[in-house]
């Protein structure tokens, strides 16, 4: 690992074997506490005192039971538990093991971020529950005060996946970073948005200013998991940087996911959640960022949709709607930022038109505006957002299977509705007024 | 003395002629019988002996041979144990030689000396070149099908003996019922409520002889359209016909009475099938595969994604040249195989996925399952289309649908279009012929061209879209050659990978 020894330290103590986020925080905060002023007890834990711990192990099992016991959170002065030997017993080996590897010298290698140390990100050193030690791939920067949150289910539907890559696309335009879980689904999305706005081979941002996106892993960064983000985990790592507390080699444990949701809740000012089942893994998240008195915004959905059912239940909960990828911007309050005129123009331009002209009236400029005939407008008009089955058109329309098809290549053909296999979709309208 | 009867054994669904020779001499009592015979044909050793005790007839007290001419050829089964007792009776002079030298045997013996039928009569009689042939009573009828021989049939031994020797009257075999009815009683299209889609799909798939593949959530009606394909289908030619019927007798199926087959056989294997029970095969004889079985008909796959792969991957070679070639050490056999695929999957495993679906699956159970269905199989599907649940208000409509018997005019009609062109079905016309039939120009090449630049046509999908946009414009009495909504039909009706597996779109 390149840095320097208190970093190289930190991260053999996380690597320790059935080391745990949790008792790694227990030894840094003992440390703490005994040399901080109580007053100061979110200070992050100084150099000197990995050092410190590392000695102590080193020095044999007896102290190590020491600190065993205080991970495990012991309490009293009587005899240690079985357990907290046996704990001692496997951080003494692995520690004289990891100690032989530290004598020769620093391993380069991506950079380890230590809580208090220079690198760390600045929105999770005030997080009471902080991870003490972060891995790292890709290029190390700090995502800075405008950071989101885009999470959502795995199994995401055309919909949500679709939104989700437009408010990521919309984030990553504005310089906001989009932080997510590398998870398939709404999490790839995001980030599939997100990356729009950088070069796809090279990972360099195709106009300046773009938010570099986070991915937050659970297992180790060396582990690609689930597989089918292996690309999307490449792209985002040479666009910006994927974090873990997780050592290097760490297996995708169902254990750790929980523990990461929090990092995601801690990173960033406000969470988006685009689709969740009504007991989704994104809630856990939701519940990590409301403890931490982040905002938390909700993407509406169907109410027979059972991927939005968590979403509308947050969102009678009382979290902010996310109507337009905007309104995230709104709530970050950075319209008015240069960068995002175009995005306000757009809005206040919905507005313009949108007085005494509603739905309709807008359908028909459209429609107008393309030259199409009555007999298209119909096909048009038993269209909407979601995938509609061919059949459902014959039996909407009553006409056949020619007269439909052949309409639809017209359609197509001008833009406005989109081929999705023996189903069909009107394509999202270039102003947004007219959708609403 | 030698004695000689003519008979035939099964090779494959094809009969070889067999002359069984009788040697009776003199040297220890004993009977062998040489030529190859497989298991079943070497016991009709003790099958002859106890029929004729039984038929009170001597048994030679000599060294009997029999000899299964032409000695390379496997005989397989027990219909040589007719011609093998006529040859010893020949041998013994219970019958003349001269009697005997323009009739041919096939039938199998019980121990009691009666006739019992053999599966593969029809094969078997049409491979004899005797003018006379001699049958058990019960496949008279099969064996009078192919109407080139003059058939006789006894209910045993004894009864053949005083025929033959002129003692009695041959004995007539049951006329068979009333012809069974053109059309029985199949599953109608009128109880398809909805489903405009796959009734169309349906209607081409017919009419053009494509390969069909639905994909849906359970319960949309899959297996209720594909089930409705046979009649729709035009009956079967007389050729057609006794090829089929041919390779059912030589699987030992029932031929419907009296009659050759005449209606396109409808094969629905369960997905537990494997290899060899579909194309062909098995250790002991070669039996005729399930895609034999449907050839000149329909296979229908119902839950293509729970097929072994392997499985599956093994009908490539017979969807492409209509027979198949089953290899073993033995010998090599070749079965008819030009089937219609119909095929019916989930989306998924959960089966709620594509288009607007609500799939629950993982990515990787998602990704496992579609890659059951291999792309060059998928390539093989002329028609493939997302079956959708049908709405309340589809299957609560007042009017029924139409009938089968109005959609097989229409089909019978193209069938006769494709006839013209000089084959059976617009799915086997030539890739030379489409450029003349359907030619790409103008609106028809804008709408390709859009396709093809996306990526979601490739140029051997092109041909097979040819073939089904001339399908649709020969269902379509008003059209005068292809048309672009006849491009644009088929190109509805040919859904991609992504859609039919369930995948969703991002």
């Amino acid at each position: 690992m390149s840095g320097g020894r208190v970093e190289a330290v930190a991260s053999a103590m996380a690597s320790l074997p059935a080391m745990t986020p949790q008792r790694l925080h227990k030894l840094a905060e003992s440390t703490r506490r005994s040399t901080a002023d109580s007053a100061e007890i979110d200070r992050p834990v100084p150099p000197a005192e990995w050092e410190q711990l590392w000695e102590l192990l080193l020095r044999g099992e007896s102290m190590g039971v020491r600190l065993a016991r205080v991970a495990l959170g012991e309490q009293g002065s009587g005899r240690a538990s079985d357990a907290a030997r046996s704990l001692a017993r496997r951080w003494s080996a692995g520690a004289r093991e990891l100690e032989a590897h530290l004598a020769e010298g620093p391993v380069p290698g991506p950079p380890v971020l230590v809580r208090g140390l220079p690198g760390y990100p600045v929105a999770l050193l005030g997080d009471q529950e902080a991870p003490e030690v972060l891995f790292s791939a890709g290029t190390v920067f700090d995502p800075g005060p405008h950071a989101v949150a885009v999470i959502g289910t795995r199994a995401a539907t055309y919909y949500g996946t679709e939104v989700a890559a437009e408010i990521g696309a919309e984030l990553a335009r504005s310089g906001v970073t989009v932080v997510s879980g590398l998870a398939s689904g709404i999490d790839a999305a995001a980030h599939e948005g997100a990356l729009t706005c950088f070069d796809s081979s090279a990972g360099a941002p195709v106009a300046s200013g773009c938010g570099r996106p986070i991915g937050i892993l659970g297992a180790g960064v060396d582990v690609v998991y689930p597989r089918s983000t292996a690309r999307l985990r490449t792209r985002v790592e040479s666009a910006g940087m994927v974090l873990s507390e997780a050592p290097a080699g760490s297996a995708a444990d169902g254990w750790r996911f929980p523990l990461r949701n929090r990092i995601i809740a801690g990173l960033v000012s406000l969470v988006v959640v685009v689709e969740s089942h009504k007991s989704g893994g994104s809630l856990h998240t939701v519940e990590a960022a409301l403890r931490r008195q982040k905002v938390v915004m909700a993407v509406p959905g169907s109410i027979r949709s059972p991927a939005s059912a968590g979403t509308n239940m947050l969102l009678s909960n009382g979290a902010h709607p996310v109507t337009d990828p905007t309104d995230v911007l709104v709530a970050l309050e950075l319209l008015g930022v240069p960068v995002l005129a175009g995005a306000r123009r757009r809005r206040g331009d919905g507005d313009g038109d949108g007085d005494g002209a509603p739905g309709p009236a807008a359908e028909c400029e459209e429609a107008a505006a393309t030259n199409l005939d009555a007999g298209d407008q119909v096909i048009l008009k038993a269209l909407d957002l979601t995938p509609t089955p061919t059949t459902a058109i014959l039996s909407r329309t009553g006409r056949s299977l020619e007269s439909v098809s052949m309409a639809l290549e017209r359609l197509a053909e001008a833009g406005l509705v989109r081929d999705l296999g023996g189903a069909w979709a009107r394509l999202a309208p270039p102003s947004r007024s007219a959708a609403r | 003395m030698i004695a000689r009867a003519q008979s035939a054994t099964l090779v494959g669904v094809e009969g070889r002629c067999v002359t069984v020779e009788v040697h009776v001499s003199g040297g220890l009592p004993g009977f062998t019988i040489v030529g190859l015979p497989d298991a079943a044909c070497r016991e009709s050793r003790d099958r002859v002996r106890a029929a004729m005790l039984s038929s009170s007839f001597s048994w030679p007290q000599h060294r009997v041979t029999v000899n299964l001419a032409p000695t390379g050829v496997r005989k397989t089964g027990a219909g040589l144990d007719l011609p093998i007792a006529v040859g010893v009776l020949v041998a013994m002079g219970e019958l003349e030689q001269e009697s005997i030298n323009d009739c041919a045997f096939v039938g199998e013996l019980g121990l009691d000396g009666s006739l019992r039928p053999v599966p593969g009569v029809l094969p078997l009689v049409d491979a004899l070149t005797a003018e006379t042939v001699i049958v058990p009573l019960g496949s008279v009828v099969e064996a009078k099908l192919l109407e080139r021989h003059h058939v006789l049939g006894a209910r045993s031994l004894r009864e053949l003996v005083e025929a033959m020797c002129g003692r009695a009257a041959w004995p007539q075999a049951v006329p068979p019922g009333a012809e069974s009815d053109e059309r029985p009683d199949l599953a109608d299209m009128a109880d398809v409520d909805g489903q405009q889609v796959g009734r169309r799909a349906l209607e081409i798939a017919a009419a053009g002889g494509h390969h069909l593949l639905l994909s849906g959530p359970p319960g949309s009606g899959k297996t209720m359209l594909a089930s409705r394909l046979p009649g729709i289908l035009p009956s079967l030619s007389t050729p057609e016909a006794l090829e089929v019927s041919r390779v059912h007798s030589a699987a030992g199926l029932p031929l419907p009475s009296g009659s050759l087959i005449r209606r396109p056989p409808y094969r629905a294997p369960h997905h537990s099938a494997s290899a060899a029970s579909l194309v062909g095969g098995g250790s002991a004889s070669m039996r005729p595969g399930e895609i034999s079985l449907a050839t000149n008909g329909v296979l229908f796959l119902d839950e293509l994604g729970e097929f072994p792969a392997m499985v599956l991957d093994a009908l490539r070679q017979p969807l492409e040249e209509g027979i198949v070639r089953v290899s073993r050490a033995r010998g090599t056999v070749v079965f008819p195989a030009r089937f219609q695929l119909v095929a019916a999957m989930n989306p998924c495993p959960c089966g709620e996925g594509g288009p607007g679906g609500q799939c629950r699956c993982g990515d990787a159970s998602r990704e496992r399952y579609a890659r059951r269905l291999s792309g060059p199989l998928l390539d093989r599907f002329d028609l493939r289309i997302f079956v959708a649940r049908p709405t309340a208000a589809e299957l609560f409509r007042r009017e029924r649908s139409e009938s089968s018997s109005s959609v097989a005019e229409r089909v019978a009609l193209a069938r006769r279009t494709a006839h013209l062109r000089g084959v059976r079905c617009n799915a086997e016309l030539p890739t030379s012929a489409l450029d003349e039939l359907v030619p790409i120009s103008g609106t028809i090449r804008r709408i390709l061209e859009r396709r093809l630049r996306a990526g979601t046509l490739s140029a051997r999908g092109l041909d097979r879209l040819r073939r089904v946009a001339l399908t649709i414009a020969d269902l379509d009495p008003s059209a005068a050659g292809v048309a672009p909504e006849h491009v644009t039909t088929a190109l509805e009706l040919r859904v991609g990978r992504d859609s039919l597996t369930g995948r969703r779109i991002a």
